[in-house]
């Protein structure tokens, strides 16, 4: 089944990298490195230049602080959408939002892809999504609200239960109106999850793509990547490009990433090992 | 009877397409010389060498013998250079450059005096195909080189003959 991004469509086989653009003062990784709109809009240019498929626009930091509320959030994208839609009509534009409120106004300034990274916090956010003919992602969260840390959270068996949150998630979007070519699975590493999850989900990947939905995965430098090899984060690259290949050898499809270049050579050839892209350029034994 | 040659590069199979062709130049040419090898009407042609890269090329065409053209899977030495698939042995450059003189000018009487053994030596394929091709033929009326090259260190030929008993 043809992947179908707002306006932009791809084949059911092809793998997609999503670079992350924070629009925020405070997000784990950059640390405001593009809070400061141009700064951000070169990191557009620098992505698209690395092949970057997708953008992934966001306001509002993950986890914990300061508030941010929805007229700030829209404040710190909405604009931000609009400029980088009019300067790359070819590029994907996402935006990272739990918030239908706010998945309006970017959906009205162009934005393709909505990720509701919150799991479904928002129940109108896929009606917002229909409205606009934009795609969405679904995830799971474990139920956790926005912006919350998972605390001793367990699960009978973790693949199941996001199996059953986002397949249900993705049903209901259909139901509601959202093309079934644009709705997008993500088991959310991290997200209502403790590490030992996060691994399992990794390990058995395999089954969220046998759902047959398209599966993102976001893994770039999470903390289960740091807990696993002891590494704080700005040493997670090794750790986040491992996983990589892992999931791109289950079938995952759109790989939500900070580091570009280096995580489309690792999807690369993770897909060629599996049959599924051939090699570059071979002549070596074959002259 | 038309005669196609072409070399047994397998860069030429299907199976080992990559996203690039590292071989596109060559097998443009390759396609045309069988394109030539069948615009006179041939209907069934035997190939001597490499039946896969033959059938490769020739698209559906009926590979059999006898045939009404002949597609000859040949080529020169992977020996010619330190960079070569087989290293090198300094005996390819001659060799080489005989069988070459002689497919380009149509000398089957050279191409029936090629040693095969010393072709195997140079890791040369299907010099024995040639040798044929000059015992099957006494002239050739008219013979075109339209590809001398080795861009990997093996020596390719695309030649097309018209060739009478």
């Amino acid at each position: 089944m043809t992947l179908k991004l707002g306006r932009h469509e791809f084949p059911d086989d092809a793998t997609l990298m999503m670079a992350i653009v924070n629009r925020t003062p405070d997000s784990f990784y950059d640390k405001g490195a593009t809070w400061a709109e141009d700064r951000a809009f070169d990191r557009v240019a620098q992505v698209v230049d690395e092949g970057a498929e997708i953008v992934d626009i966001g306001g509002v930091k993950a986890g914990y602080g300061e508030t941010v509320d929805p007229d700030e959030e829209k404040r710190r994208v909405v604009g931000f959408v609009a400029r980088v839609r009019a300067a790359y009509p070819e590029l994907v534009v996402s935006v990272d939002t739990w918030r239908s409120e706010v998945a309006h106004a970017v959906c009205s300034e162009g934005a393709d892809l909505i990720n509701d990274a919150w799991g479904g916090h928002d129940p109108k956010l896929a009606e917002v999504a229909a409205a606009h003919d934009a795609a969405l992602v679904v995830t799971h969260t474990g139920g956790l609200p926005p912006r919350t840390d998972p605390h001793r959270i367990e699960y009978d068996d973790v693949v199941a239960d996001v199996i059953a949150t986002v397949v249900a998630q993705a049903e209901r979007a259909v139901a509601i109106g959202v093309d079934r070519r644009s709705v997008v699975i993500d088991p959310a590493h991290d997200f209502g999850k403790n590490t030992f999850h996060s691994l399992e989900v990794t390990r058995r990947l395999g089954e969220m793509t046998a759902t047959g939905w398209p599966v993102l995965v976001s893994l770039s430098n999470k903390d289960f990547v740091g807990e696993t090899l002891d590494r704080p984060v700005g040493e997670r690259l090794l750790g986040t490009l491992a996983t990589t290949a892992i999931s791109a050898l289950a079938g995952a499809q759109i790989f939500r990433v900070h580091e570009v270049a280096e995580t489309r050579q690792v999807v690369d050839m993770a897909c060629s090992i599996a049959g599924r892209r051939p090699p570059a350029r071979a002549i070596r034994g074959l002259a | 009877m038309r005669v196609v040659i072409v070399p047994g590069a397998l860069a030429l199979l299907p199976a080992y397409r990559g996203l690039v062709d590292p071989v596109a130049d060559l097998r443009k040419v390759c396609e045309e010389a069988v394109a030539w090898l069948l615009e006179d009407g041939a209907r069934t042609v035997e190939v001597l060498g490499d039946e896969r890269i033959a059938g490769a090329l020739l698209q559906g065409a009926e590979i059999g013998a006898p045939g009404d053209a002949l597609l000859v899977v040949a080529n020169g030495s992977a020996r010619r250079s330190t960079t070569s698939p087989g290293y090198l042995d300094e005996r390819s450059l001659p060799y080489d450059e005989q069988v070459e003189s002689a497919l380009a000018r149509g000398d089957l009487a050279t191409l029936r005096s090629l040693d095969p053994t010393l072709g195997d030596d140079l890791l040369c394929a299907n010099i024995a195909g040639l040798v044929e091709l000059g015992a099957r033929f006494s002239t050739c009326s008219s013979s075109e080189l339209r590809y001398a090259d080795d861009p990997y260190g093996v020596r390719y030929w695309v030649v097309c003959l018209t060739c009478e008993s």
